[in-house]
């Protein structure tokens, strides 16, 4: 058997833009807490702020955006979402595999032609 | 005599410039190429805006000049940017 080994990723989540600050944080500390639970570490956190969704999603209009980076096991990911999805704070979620972390997000520019 | 001759004449012509003619006008260049861009971040919505039109779909690359090996990630990336509600699917003019 191979042993399974610790990924990098990146998770971007959508939060409630419309609870407050203090039940947004809690929220968050348990997605922070759900990866140490399952054995992985969070490397690095981006607050994004609170933004416009370009769509609306339910009847959400605006959400608070976080982007982590993380390790952890592959085979824990799935157990991870399971618990995204029972939150009703977190509207969206999304989890990839990374290759290296953003320590500013900051981007190249494309240069004027 | 930019329009008429045969092809093979206009295509040797390269000292003309006549800015309608395809044969002869500037050839674009991937602007990914010459920024020299490693990957395409979904998170970078100023530069894929660049790349949709106002109603929020994805510009063919021969309207753009990207190249097809940043034309894939670029899609990839306008579609994550798409799904956490970054980027419109459809916006309304």
């Amino acid at each position: 058997m191979k042993q399974e080994q610790a990924n990098l990723y990146e998770g971007m989540y959508i939060l409630n833009a419309h609870i407050d600050d203090a039940t947004r944080q809690k929220v968050f500390e348990k997605i922070k807490a759900d990866v140490v639970k399952h054995g992985g570490e969070v490397v690095k956190i981006h607050d994004m702020k609170k933004r416009a969704l370009m769509y609306q999603i339910g009847p959400h209009r605006e959400g608070h955006y976080y982007l982590m980076y993380f390790k952890a096991m592959p085979s824990k990911i799935n157990e991870m979402w399971r618990e995204y999805r029972l939150n009703e704070n977190i509207i969206r979620f999304m989890t990839m595999r990374a290759e290296n972390v953003l320590e500013e997000l900051k981007f190249q520019q494309l240069t004027e032609q | 005599m930019s329009f008429s001759s045969s092809k093979q004449t206009s295509y040797r012509r390269k000292t003309s410039v006549d800015p309608l003619d395809p044969k002869t006008r500037k050839k674009k260049r991937c602007p990914f190429a010459q920024a020299n861009f490693k990957t395409i971040d979904y998170k970078d919505i100023d530069t894929l805006q660049k790349f949709i039109t106002e109603r929020g779909k994805i510009l063919p690359r021969r309207i753009t000049g990207v190249s097809v090996y940043y034309q894939r990630r670029l899609v990839a990336a306008i579609k994550r940017a798409r799904y956490m509600a970054l980027l419109p699917f459809v916006s309304t003019i």
